[in-house]
């Protein structure tokens, strides 16, 4: 009774949601392109590609609560499949360039020529295709959960220490990529992109498109993120997170179910720094940094994890709150920031989403209309 | 080379000297015709000041190297300067006669540079061969060894006859070897001398053997070249326990770094990411000691780290007390939201030292006897880095003692396992957990005052240091001290011994990744805790 | 600002608010604004944070003195936060939202790179301070630090000179402008006749602290006999440590001589010089210059920043040529038009402060004199050596295969950062 009515909640949440983000993924374009600009209702390109890389790290801290939220793996290193998406796009995108370099070298990149490369490292092949980057945008990301996790589950290492190695995973990516003889253009990344599918990168349309994109992407994910959580797999997923042990006891092969939503999260990262790559233009080892993952978590933690809204809100209000509050107040805003994630988890500990709900329940059971008992949301600290 | 460069230099400026300075000899008159010509000119006045052989030169020419020589404006007269409020009190260089104080404008600095520098020493090393200090004597030859200027073998050969200290006969002669591999002697000597300088530093004598080598030939080379191979064969050994002393003393750093986590962290359970910001703290404490003294009580400077060390434990200890009062004692039972809370307070807190102290890298000095190396065997042992290790292993022992065999340090441990049961036993369990943070973050503020001895001091510098504390606690095991210590140890050492093959980079990328195949083998850590209390 | 004004308008606000509006509007129409990207926080603060004290120095001089073009001056601070995205977003934000009519900022490369696209598409103008790795030349931005044929090739040229180097170690943070210089200087020193064996190149990863085994390789490699130097393009924060490491052991100025690209007063002001005397610097600009307006300006930011102690630097002085350049070509032009400052601005030339004039190349780079400096016991340097008249940057550099076929000359009818003078072609255009 009670869980179907969450059910149901959910599913009107999820609908709600996705016709959210299907709205915007066509009235913001459609206001950028089509209306005057000193009409009111204008969207500057300022506010649009601004919201278009909100929307990409809402995909991030969705795909993070999935395995936070839900199964209770608490990743310092999701950041990592982030760039590595990120740098699949890159990749496309700089060969993409083609002989427009500032070297006209019609197949080295420009950090090749001048660093003395004579040919295309064997892993640069076939990526000026772009099927075969959008295959590695979400294969790479996954193979290195799929390998990391194979380990990790099966080792059973878990809280802590899970966390732990994932950011040493991460770090060690940072110092590899930051590596000039990588070949993935060391500290400055790759960058000056020119053009995408043959669009050029910084025209208003394709710049309209991507943000379109990005919030398609975002209902996407969603949907399929519900899809998981509310099916039978779903529930067992809550009860790895809850009780792990017990689970295993009864018979669930926990390290397979783990495995496989570490792989998806980390696919739908991958997609995520896909999207942000020709939105910022560019893409740089600084994107593996493990205080970037610890603020993914935190954008999760501040909307609410455990709901499948609350990350996507908690990503678009922190990161507003960083464009506004590092323009208004250079020399303040780590204050601001720091205390938003303090006053979050003392006052707020199921975020901003989960405490409105709370407060929406409370407020239903005082007022006497709700139909049914509902007990307090069952999210608990997942170790 | 050396001399082949002075004799040009000569060569050049014998004609300009000989209108000017040739018919003065008197030092005086050679000391202040410092004041006129370029750089290159300099050389020359240097080389007529050490002609006169006058040991009354050696302070002149110490303070041109020192850049502490100043002409006054008025007369052209050259002096030593020393410092003294805005003023210069000048010095005559040679009664040692202070003749009064003048303002910074009514004086100039005479100009010197690197090369000038070099030949400033090696004249001095023959000037100062009979001085009656055997310390200057010892530094005199050891200088000589190091340029071989053939010039000076007549004052060696001098020196030799009536030195009676073993220890000043030896370097004397070392001295003498080397310069007998740059003069004209016959071969037998050369090789005698090869063998003298085998058996000496070889170290030291292997610049010297290797260029000798590249100039000779026959017999005198091949012993070159087998005495280079005998002490590349030492060095090769040597090597090896130079590389495990700088994983000691690097892995001692990663102990200093992580060991408050591992009480804050490993005991308590809190994921403290303002870990780092402690030790910041700590090394600011350092810092405003330092200033404080620099400003006041100069003479108490080589003091200065023993009076920061309590008032660092003071600082981070209380602010780790505030920050447990306030905001860690609501998050027990939600060890990954303290995670979230910590990660704030660090931002704060880098922010606040920011706007307060600015962003640049403050000066932390060290105390002289923290300078310097020491040499062991032929084993370099950097003095900042032999306190620290000592250092670590102090505050690891003392850390150890307070929670074995102290009543606190009981109750900590009890509260830590089981937090109801100490609590029916009667211990404040509210009041142990704010200690026990506080303790943590103490020790982590007397890292800090360590690590201000090599680091930057920065608002950054905690940042620096926390992803190693962490993979330091937990590759130790999580809640045993023993596990952070070996654990610093194993990846200082292992990090060292990877560093020549890989490089810097690819070395911490290994280690890194060793870590985690590591846990996967130990899902624990290298000493895990054992019992059901881990799995609660 | 605009939403705003038309949302008042359309629902029909008050008269007083709408009235309120539009004299905001005027008000921010009477000054001109002036962008300022550099980081507050993060890894770059360290060194960033002074150099925005002092373009807010500057732009107050210039206020005293009536501002420009009857305007006053109006200094829009952003904090991009060492986060080179940010770098583009913060770049977006000041030429779209506040329309400022030129930027003065970045430090490191990736964030210069980063915000690249954003000024090609808003053509906006960049004044970039830093000295950097060349093999780049933008229309919409201006190179005021040194190219590597400004610093480092006159460096290894005084080293030759001066201390009869033979053997070289080229030791560097792994990123590009350290690799870049390192080739560059690799491929010269080499045409000097310099033999593979001895050169040692050595890279190490940002914020490096664990000095002990390098510095003990270059001690080893320079005890064969051989004079050797060490050429450091090491970034910022690892300076520190590699130079305490140098004093304890015992590596003076006199056996094997550093000569540093990234060390200026700023980073000397975190340590303790003594045992660094000798080492050197080489800079367009050192504290020490002893020249009139060097005085004055170290008086004013003195003045402004409140603190006896606050030292000046080459990045600073960068701004100071740049922020004027910027001023007299927008005099000149009558307007703050960045298409018509972008065309007028060749040829400026402006005081600098090491005694001479300073002038704004075709190829965006400018004209500076090379300084040598040794560091002193207190923290300043002491000048050895400078170049004979002033050296002109080079974008392209001549001494790589690739690079050394390109010119750069953005007047017309040419207008191109990167001709191949082979092929008579413009690479990649207008990027």
């Amino acid at each position: 009774m009670i869980t179907s009515f969450l059910f149901k909640a959910l599913d009107r949440r999820a609908i709600w949601v996705v016709s959210a983000l299907i709205a915007l993924a066509i009235l913001v374009p459609a206001s950028n392109l089509m209306l005057p600009f000193d009409s009111a209702f204008h969207v500057s390109n300022f506010t649009i590609s601004l919201i278009g890389k909100y929307l990409t790290y809402a995909l991030l801290a969705l795909a993070l609560d999935l395995v936070w939220g839900y199964c209770g793996i608490l990743s310092l290193g999701h950041g990592a499949f982030f760039a590595l998406g990120g740098y699949a796009m890159g990749m496309y995108l700089m060969r993409q360039i083609g002989s427009r370099g500032v070297y006209g070298d019609p197949i080295l990149p420009d950090f090749m020529v001048f660093l003395n490369w004579k040919e295309l490292p064997w892993f640069w092949l076939g990526f000026d295709q772009f099927w075969f980057a959008a295959l590695m945008i979400v294969l790479v990301p996954g193979a290195l959960a799929f390998v990391f996790g194979w380990f990790a589950f099966r080792s059973r290492v878990t809280g802590v220490y899970l966390s732990i190695i994932t950011q040493a995973m991460t770090y060690a990516l940072l110092l590899a990529f930051f590596r000039n003889e990588m070949g993935f253009g060391g500290n400055n990344g790759l960058t000056d992109f020119k053009d995408i599918l043959g669009y050029d990168i910084q025209s208003d349309t394709t710049r309209a498109v991507l943000f379109a994109a990005s919030a398609l992407a975002l209902a996407a994910s969603f949907l399929i993120c519900s899809g998981i959580v509310r099916s039978k797999f779903g529930k067992v997923l809550v009860a790895v997170r809850d009780a792990e042990s017990r689970s295993r006891f009864i018979g669930y092969r926990v390290e397979n179910v783990k495995l496989f939503v570490f792989v998806v999260s980390a696919m739908m990262a991958g997609i995520a720094g896909a999207l942000y790559v020709p939105q910022v233009g560019i893409i740089n080892p600084g994107e593996f940094a493990p205080a970037n993952s610890i603020e993914v978590v935190i954008w999760t933690a501040v909307g609410g994890r455990g709901t499948l809204i609350g990350p996507i809100i908690g990503a678009v209000l922190v990161n507003a709150g960083k464009s506004v509050f590092t323009a208004a107040f250079p020399e303040f805003w780590l204050f601001a920031l720091g205390a938003l994630f303090v006053a979050t988890t003392l006052f707020l500990p199921k975020g901003v989403v989960g405490s409105f709900s709370s407060a929406m329940t409370w407020l239903r059971l005082r007022t006497g209309k709700s139909d049914a008992p509902v007990a307090e949301p069952t999210v608990r600290a997942a170790e | 080379m050396q001399h082949l460069i002075r004799f040009l230099i000569a060569l050049l400026i014998v004609p300009l000297l000989l209108t000017s300075v040739s018919a003065q000899t008197d030092p005086r008159s050679l000391i202040n015709a410092m004041a006129v010509g370029n750089l290159k000119a300099r050389a020359a006045q240097i080389e007529a000041l050490a002609a006169t052989g006058d040991a009354k030169a050696v302070p002149a020419l110490q303070a041109l190297s020192d850049g502490a020589l100043y002409f006054r404006k008025s007369d052209k007269q050259v002096f030593i300067a020393q410092k003294s409020g805005k003023n210069f009190d000048l010095i005559d260089p040679l009664t040692a006669e202070n003749i009064g104080s003048f303002p910074k404008g009514s004086v100039s600095k005479v100009k010197v540079n690197n090369s000038l520098r070099r030949l400033i020493r090696s004249v001095i090393g023959t000037l100062t061969l009979l001085s009656p200090d055997p310390q200057i004597r010892i530094a005199a030859a050891q200088t000589i060894f190091k340029t071989g200027d053939p010039e000076s073998l007549e004052a060696l050969d001098r020196a030799l006859v009536q030195e009676k200290a073993s220890n000043v006969r030896s370097a004397m002669e070392l001295a003498r070897a080397s310069v007998i591999l740059k003069s004209d002697s016959t071969d037998a000597d050369k090789i005698a001398a090869i063998t003298l300088i085998q058996k000496g530093d070889g170290r030291e004598g292997l610049p010297l053997l290797n260029e000798f080598a590249a100039q000779s030939d026959g017999a005198v080379a091949a012993a070159a070249n087998k005495a280079i191979g005998e002490i590349e064969k030492t060095i090769a050994l040597l090597d090896i326990g130079q590389t495990v002393w700088y994983g000691i003393s690097l892995g001692s750093v990663l102990l200093l770094a992580a060991i408050g986590l591992a009480v804050t962290f490993g005991v308590m359970g809190v994921i403290n990411m303002a870990h780092g910001e402690m030790v910041m703290l700590g090394a600011y404490t350092t810092y405003v000691v330092q200033e404080i003294i620099r400003t006041g009580y100069p003479g108490l400077f080589d003091y200065s780290l023993a009076l920061a060390l309590p008032l660092a434990f003071l600082v981070s200890g209380s602010c780790g007390f505030v920050m447990e009062r306030t905001i860690i004692r609501f998050l027990y039972g939600r060890p990954l939201e303290t995670l979230l809370a910590t990660w704030g307070v660090s931002l704060i807190l880098q922010q606040t030292i920011r706007t307060i102290f600015g962003s640049t890298n403050k000066e932390v000095g060290n105390p002289t006897w923290m300078s310097g190396a020491y040499e062991l065997g032929g084993l370099t042992l950097t003095a900042n880095r032999l306190w620290i290790v000592v250092f670590a292993l102090f505050v690891f022992a003392a850390l150890f003692v307070v929670l074995k065999k102290t009543g606190f340090g009981l109750q900590m441990r009890a509260v830590t396992q089981n937090r109801k049961m100490a609590s029916s036993m009667g211990i404040r369990t509210p009041w142990v957990d704010a200690l026990t943070f506080a303790l943590g973050s103490g020790i982590a503020g007397i890292a800090g005052v360590a690590l201000s001895q090599i680091a930057n001091v920065s608002p950054n510098l905690g940042q620096n240091y926390i992803i190693d504390s962490f993979m330091v606690v937990v590759f130790g095991g999580v809640g045993n001290l023993w596990g952070t210590l070996i654990g610093a140890l194993t990846l200082g050492v292992a990090n060292k011994f990877l560093e020549p093959f890989a490089g810097a980079v690819l070395a911490k990328i290994l280690i890194l990744v060793f870590i985690i195949l590591f846990i996967q083998k130990r899902p624990r850590g290298l000493f895990a805790l054992k019992g059901r209390a881990v799995e609660a | 600002m605009t939403i705003l004004k038309n949302t008042a308008r359309s629902i029909g606000f008050a008269a007083l608010v709408a009235g309120m509006m539009t004299t905001t509007l005027a008000n921010a129409a009477d000054t001109i604004k002036v962008g300022i990207l550099h980081s507050l926080s993060g890894t770059m603060a360290i060194s960033e944070t002074t150099l925005k004290d002092a373009m807010l120095m500057l732009i107050e001089e210039q206020n005293k003195k009536g501002g420009l073009l009857g305007q006053q001056l109006e200094a829009v601070v952003v904090d991009p936060a060492s986060d080179w995205p940010l770098f583009a977003e913060k770049a977006r934000e000041l030429l779209d939202v506040h329309k400022v009519a030129a930027v003065f900022g970045n430090w490191t490369s990736v964030s210069r790179k980063s915000v690249l696209p954003v000024f090609a598409e808003l053509n906006g103008i960049l004044f970039y301070p830093v000295q950097y790795e060349g093999e780049e030349s933008q229309r919409n931005v201006f190179y005021t630090g040194a190219a590597p044929n400004q610093q480092a090739i006159p460096a290894v040229d005084y080293l030759l000179a001066n201390e009869e180097v033979e053997r070289w170690v080229l030791a560097g943070t792994d990123y590009v402008y350290p690799r870049t210089t390192n080739k560059i200087l690799e491929a010269y020193l080499k045409s000097k006749g310099v033999a593979d064996e001895d050169i040692m190149i050595n890279y190490t990863p940002f914020g490096h602290s664990d000095w002990q085994t390098i510095v003990s390789d270059i001690k080893a490699f320079g005890s064969e006999g051989k004079k050797t130097a060490v050429v450091s393009t090491i970034n910022g924060d690892a300076n520190v440590p590699f130079y305490k490491e140098l004093g304890n052991q015992g590596i003076s100025a006199t056996d094997i001589p550093v000569v540093a690209f990234s060390v200026g007063e700023e980073e000397l002001a975190g340590l303790d010089t003594e045992p660094l005397v000798g080492h050197l610097a080489a800079w367009n600009y050192f504290q020490s210059v002893d020249t009139e307006e060097n005085a004055t300006f170290i008086e004013t930011w003195k003045a402004f920043t409140g603190d006896e102690n606050r030292v000046t630097n080459d990045p600073m002085e960068a701004h100071y040529i740049g922020f004027n350049m910027w001023v007299k070509a927008v005099e000149k032009a009558g307007t703050t038009d960045v298409d018509t400052v972008i065309d007028e601005i060749v040829g400026v030339a402006v005081p600098n402060l090491s005694g001479g004039y300073s002038a704004m190349m075709p190829n965006h780079h400018i004209t500076k004199p090379v300084l040598i400096g040794e560091i002193q016991a207190d923290g300043q340097f002491e000048i050895v050596e400078r170049t004979n008249g002033l050296v002109a940057g080079d974008a392209w550099s001549d001494y790589l295969p690739d690079s050394a076929k390109l010119i750069s000359d953005w007047r017309k009818p040419l207008s191109c950062g990167n001709f191949n003078v082979e092929t008579s072609t413009c690479g990649g255009k207008g990027s």
